[in-house]
């Protein structure tokens, strides 16, 4: 699932080449603005099936708090 | 010219007034409501007892709809949101975020909600969380803004929701109105030829700045951290930037701009102020009504739109 996320972050996001891990956080690391988390939010739907709804993204603050979202959405 | 937009709101042109920080009270939203088109009132970061001060003022001085304008990121946001349900206030723009928790407060009342976006992912979003249009916003305007022109932003937003789109950025006449519509735009919303109606209480020095200003005289403050505004460049801009250039830290930054979009609009200070407004202030040459400004601009887009889209 991490890798998935990561990918799907470096995609999106045009990070080739940054290193992600799961503490990195969207905001203090990436610089990602909340036009881009929109962007990767729709992405990961696709992908994951799941439905985020736009008053959960205040909790997706590091790609590891992106995983256990997606994983407690599935369960 | 009737509308998706003018059908929901109930209005007579389409065309909605920005709803911008400090500039958009009730004088100018009454106004630009009284012409036919909808004006909003700013919440900004007003306290909530100001802003349902101000909408039990416009509602004295119009009976056509208007709205509220409320900027999410504010810690008020909450109290302003059940505000407009308490005041009866029709229509509610949003910005700086997703409105969604709010959504089924105002949709039991009865609001008609348009989120401001700067994304298709954004408008996609709005859409499912419930609202009844959008307004995609380039990065013409003035204040806070996306990266997207409305060129571009506009028609994709177009083709990627169902709800009406609303255009705003960089649009400021007929030809603008036209052009939007042509791009799908079912409405389009205007800010900066509104803060120099004669109705809008925004002080002359500020109005000036705008009507004389070129099509090369804003800039973008706050790139570096995340925030970025369009304003007219002054004293303010070139040492915001310059600082910005050297790695500024955010709170530094922060110390040169708190409070001076309000010394502007209010006292007049266009050098150290901070003098919000769009690319389009370079073709704003005139201070007129808020009915003249929407009649003339209907009368040119419907002119043009009757004739291809051609003077």
């Amino acid at each position: 699932m991490l890798e998935r996320v990561k990918e799907i972050i470096e995609e999106k996001l045009g990070l080739d080449g940054v290193e992600i891990k799961a503490e990195t956080s969207f905001k203090d690391d990436l610089g990602v603005d909340s036009l881009d988390l929109f962007e990767l939010v729709m992405a990961l739907e696709d992908e994951f099936g799941t439905e985020i709804p736009s008053e959960d993204l205040e909790q997706l603050t590091t790609v590891g708090a992106v995983v256990e979202y997606i994983e407690n959405k599935k369960n | 010219m009737k509308t998706k937009i003018t059908e929901l709101l109930g209005i007579e042109y389409p065309i909605i007034q920005g709803g911008m920080a400090w500039v958009a009270e009730h004088k100018l939203a009454a106004a630009v409501s009284n012409a036919g088109g909808l004006g909003l009132i700013g919440a900004a970061s007003a306290p909530p007892e100001i802003v349902r001060e101000e909408a039990r003022k416009c509602r004295e001085l119009t009976d056509k709809p208007f709205g509220v304008n409320i900027m999410l990121l504010n810690p008020n946001a909450d109290e302003v949101a059940k505000m407009v349900v308490e005041e009866g206030v029709k229509v509610v723009t949003t910005g700086a975020g997703s409105p969604s928790k709010y959504m089924s407060m105002w949709k039991e009342a009865g609001v008609v909600v348009i989120p401001v976006v700067a994304s298709v992912a954004m408008a996609k979003m709005m859409e499912r969380a419930g609202a009844d249009a959008v307004v995609a916003e380039g990065m013409e305007s003035g204040g806070h803004i996306g990266s997207t022109t409305t060129m571009a932003l506009l028609p994709q937003v177009v083709d990627a929701v169902s709800i009406p789109v609303i255009g705003a950025g960089g649009i400021g006449d007929g030809r603008g109105f036209a052009a939007a519509y042509m791009l799908g735009a079912e409405a389009v919303q205007m800010g900066t030829r509104f803060v120099v109606a004669n109705e809008s209480i925004v002080h002359e020095n500020y109005k000036n700045k705008v009507v004389k200003a070129s099509d090369v005289d804003s800039e973008v403050t706050g790139l570096s951290t995340g925030h970025p505004v369009r304003c007219l460049r002054n004293k303010m801009t070139r040492e915001y930037l310059k600082l910005e250039k050297e790695g500024a830290e955010f709170m530094e930054l922060e110390k040169l701009t708190l409070g001076t979009l309000r010394n502007a609009v209010i006292d007049g200070d266009v050098v150290n102020g901070t003098v919000m407004a769009g690319q389009i202030a370079g073709l704003i040459k005139k201070q007129q009504s808020c009915k003249e400004m929407i009649e003339e601009i209907m009368t040119e887009a419907e002119a043009l739109l009757g004739n291809g889209g051609r003077r």
